[in-house]
């Protein structure tokens, strides 16, 4: 069908005001924060559930696939269009539906804000706590599509383990509910971090958390990333898991500190940001615990963070430390890969020896807790052979990973970027499993297609006949 | 219905997939066996020409202790597990009955959900890794021995209370966490008057208890004695010095609430919190069928009551258990004569499935189990799960009928 009576349709549906076609609108709904995708045939910004279903059903009738987007802040082309198609933008179901303050959730559509549904709830001394550090700008739609992480997910878990419940689109434009408790299959687990491939996600019930009583934020710093390293190690195996325990090396904390002024040690070779949230009883001890290990370890000094807005700077700083890069190279790529905890020293040195073997300029700020690290590779993307470089480094780090025990993706998703290399991780008996899933909600592969599931050869064994 | 043809016990996912594929190729059907602790969960199997037991699939892959992580053989009775982090200063709070005798494979086939998962989380989070074999034959992996993992659909969490439909779960890799230090048991009688109050204080602590119920009955399973007929049953855990203070608390959330007594223990605080879970799934022989309602905390109470006078309308006795923290509802009903009860559970079955659609069968050992809506009404995505269900198990081979909607 051709793109007018494509647009015809929509606008039919949908009204003018939330189609659209222009060049430069496509453009814009083309790229995420890793990537440029093909050109959509149409962008829509639908304001309801009913609308996303007739969207649903108006692509499959004109053979469009459709690209699910919340904010665009992926950094593995998920949510870029690349077999063209609509691209359908949440930015208009943006609220919170209801707040069941009893019982501790909310229901909010997915253009919502992370961000902005722990503002909503804040007066009641509720929080959302999946936390990535995209969380002012990406939706709730997306994080679930990723089963977003974030500096905190140490303590209180990835996004998969706040959804209670999901309203959601299918690949035929039906409307089915899936909730977490009660009989049947998980389909609720089966969908968060599908990617936006086996349905469309238009409202969701989230679990809220009480605010910790007492909160402790302290720096600590090393001379060298091995050293720190092995803090986390011995941290983590010692039994003592704290909130949130992030690393960043010295590229990143001069970058930081020129941006933030966060109060970071600029003399270090790393440093550890490690937050005790709970019981007044519990937080002073766990953190001296945590203090003596990090001393014992090389820690050369450790800083408390005395007040709240001390210690909110810290978490600006950390937070805002990918964006920082910028003043270091005119682009960055995050490579994210998570290993098994006791493994950090040598997945780290793994990082150094592959960003130096390729000549580029490598800044580590991760989830050192997790064991998920965020290698920003440096580069000026105009330069073709420092983009091969950057491919070649990304490449050797997810292949130390995985010779380490660890995966491909921690919390960033597969996306477009990454399905190759599913095959490190997964055998093809493995990847044909996930493919049941797939064929079961999408057997047509019209949402969000080529994502996750390796191409070419390999990704015929794992597709329908 | 046929008789099993016989009882096998492999000892690896190999031996299991050349048996489960053969029988697959064969048309016969695979009754998969655990410890059989949740035996009273879902209907019997349609048919069973074998019934695959995982009793030999025992002990642990690799312990990494370090990394807070282990990986177990889907038969490894979850005592096993407990012991051997026990002496590592960790814990997976399974909260399953009977550990001794409950495997990991099972307790996560049947979705178990426990009474401290409001403060640690759901069983199923734990879950980082799998191994499966599909009917097919198919040895499947799902993630890793990695905390947090995004590589590709999250096949573990969706195996994890599929019940055995979808495949045979061989290995499960785990995520722990550090054991909490200290343990401390509230009890206190609970007059008629003071019920809801008490739960919606209980719910509404500054310091959450890890475990906290509301219970009537259930005399013999969980005090071993005839105590009052309502009391409070709390599981505080954590750090001495703020055990102290919720112990404070606690005590005087009681007391606004009108509670006059309440005794602490701090000897078997664990021991007696396994009692309650154990509860869950105990049995009266064959004159009592146990449900599990899912409501919120802040009605369970109410759907409590109701489900009680439900129960003395149809004459059965009724003893409950609410998970105050979680709002779930347990609820035993049962009769004096076998052949009594047998008479009224039918019609009992139909009137709570009425006012409670979601209401499952976790316990009985009653004849009419497979004419009891043991599921509860489907759910509305019913029809997804069939066809997930055939993609996986177009044969029906394992477990045929004994998940919701005859799947």
């Amino acid at each position: 069908m051709s793109k007018p009576v494509l647009r015809e349709r929509l606008v039919e549906a949908l009204g003018a005001d939330a189609v659209k076609t222009t060049p430069e609108d496509l453009a814009v709904y083309s790229f995420d924060a890793y990537s440029d995708g093909a050109t959509p045939s149409a962008v829509v910004l639908p304001s309801s559930t009913r609308a996303v279903s007739a969207i649903v059903k108006i692509a499959r009738e004109c053979g469009e696939p459709i690209v699910a987007r919340g904010a665009g802040t992926g950094l593995c082309g998920g949510a870029v269009p690349v077999a063209g198609g609509i691209v359908l933008s949440f930015a208009r179901m943006n609220r919170v539906l209801e707040f069941d303050e009893r019982n501790r959730r909310a229901r909010a559509q997915p253009g919502c804000i992370n961000l902005d549904l722990s503002r909503y709830v804040a007066s009641t001394g509720l929080f959302y706590a999946p936390d990535p550090s995209s969380q002012p700008i990406s939706t709730l739609g997306g994080n679930i599509a990723t089963n977003a992480g974030g500096a905190h997910c140490l303590s209180y878990g990835t996004t998969v383990n706040h959804v209670l419940a999901l309203e959601i689109v299918d690949a035929a434009g039906e409307v089915f509910e899936t909730q977490l408790d009660g009989a049947g299959y998980d389909l609720t687990a089966a969908m968060v971090g599908s990617e936006g491939t086996l349905g469309i996600v238009t409202s969701a019930w989230l679990r809220l958390m009480v605010m910790p009583e007492s909160v402790r934020v302290a720096v600590a710093a090393f001379d060298d990333i091995d050293s720190a390293s092995a803090a986390v190690s011995a941290i983590v195996g010692s039994g003592i898991l704290p909130t949130a325990l992030e690393m960043m090396d010295a590229v990143i904390t001069k970058a930081v500190e020129a941006a933030f002024r966060a109060g970071y040690p600029l003399d270090a070779g790393a440093v550890l940001l490690v937050e005790n949230a709970g019981f007044e009883e519990d937080v002073d001890a766990a953190q001296a615990a945590i203090h003596a290990i990090m001393t014992s370890h090389g820690a050369r000094s450790w800083r408390s963070a005395q007040s709240r807005a001390e210690r909110d700077a810290l978490w600006a700083g950390r937070k805002g430390a990918a964006g920082a890069t910028g003043r270091i190279a005119p682009n960055y790529y995050t490579q994210d890969v998570c290993v098994p905890r006791s493994k950090l020293p040598q997945a780290l040195r793994a990082v150094e020896a592959a960003a130096g073997a390729n000549g580029i300029l490598v800044g580590n700020v991760f989830h050192a807790g997790d064991g998920n690290l965020h290698p920003l590779l440096m580069y000026d993307k105009r330069d073709r052979k420092q983009v091969g470089a950057v491919i070649e480094t990304g490449n050797e780090i997810l292949k130390s990973a995985v010779d380490l025990g660890g995966t491909i993706s921690g919390e960033h998703g597969i996306g477009w970027e990454k399905r190759d290399a599913m095959t490190r991780v997964y055998s093809t008996a493995d990847l044909a499993t996930m493919a049941r899933v797939r064929d079961v909600f999408d057997p047509a592969r019209t949402l969000n297609p080529e994502k996750i599931f390796p191409s070419g050869a390999r990704c015929a064994e794992v597709s329908p006949p | 219905m046929r008789a099993a043809q016989g009882r096998t016990a492999p000892a690896n996912a190999e031996a299991i997939a050349e048996i489960v594929g053969a029988c697959d190729r064969n048309g016969e059907k695979v009754a998969i066996a655990g410890g059989a602790t949740l035996a009273g969960m879902g209907f019997p199997p349609e048919r069973a020409d074998v019934t695959l037991s995982t009793a030999a699939l025992k002990g642990v892959v690799a312990n990494e202790r370090a990394d807070l992580v282990i990986a177990v053989r889907a038969g490894t009775p979850l005592q096993d597990i407990r012991s051997v982090l026990a002496t590592q200063g960790q814990f997976v709070p399974f909260d399953a009955p009977r550990p001794q005798y409950a495997t990991v494979g099972g307790t996560l086939a049947a979705g178990w959900l426990g009474p401290r998962r409001h403060l640690y989380g759901r069983l199923r989070d734990y879950l980082i890794g799998t191994t499966i074999v599909l009917a097919d034959g198919t040895i499947a992996r799902a993630g890793g021995m990695v905390v947090k993992n995004v590589a590709g659909y999250d096949m573990s969490r969706l195996y994890a209370g599929s019940f055995g439909t979808l495949g045979i779960l061989t290995q499960a890799n785990l995520k722990t966490i550090p054991a909490l230090p200290c343990a401390r048991l509230f009890l206190a009688p609970l007059p008629e008057h003071t019920r809801e109050r008490a739960c919606a204080q209980l719910s509404t602590l500054k310091i959450p208890p890890a475990a906290a119920f509301w219970i009537d009955g259930f005399h013999r399973a969980i005090d071993g004695d005839e105590g009052a007929e309502g009391r409070i049953f709390a599981l505080l855990e954590g750090s001495a010095a703020l055990l102290e203070r919720a112990t404070l608390e606690l005590r005087s959330a009681l007391g606004r609430a009108g509670v006059p007594e309440t005794h602490v223990v701090d000897g078997g605080a664990r021991e007696a919190f396994e009692r309650v879970v154990d509860a869950y799934v105990a049995t009266l022989g064959e004159r009592s069928v146990t449900y599990r309602l899912y409501a919120f905390p802040d009605e369970a109470p109410v759907r409590a009551r109701a489900a009680q006078e439900l129960a003395k309308g149809f004459k059965l006795r009724a003893e409950t258990i609410v998970d105050v923290m979680n709002g779930d509802v347990v609820l035993r009903v049962s009769d004096r004569e076998t052949h009594a009860f047998g008479a009224k559970i039918e019609g009992f079955d139909d009137a709570m499935h009425a006012i409670e659609p979601r209401a499952q069968v976790i316990a009985s050992k009653h004849p009419h189990r497979p004419f009891l809506r043991v599921w509860g009404t489907p759910p509305a995505a019913i029809e997804r799960m069939r066809e997930l269900k055939s993609r996986f198990d177009p044969n029906r081979t394992l477990n045929p009928g004994c998940f919701v909607g005859g799947i």
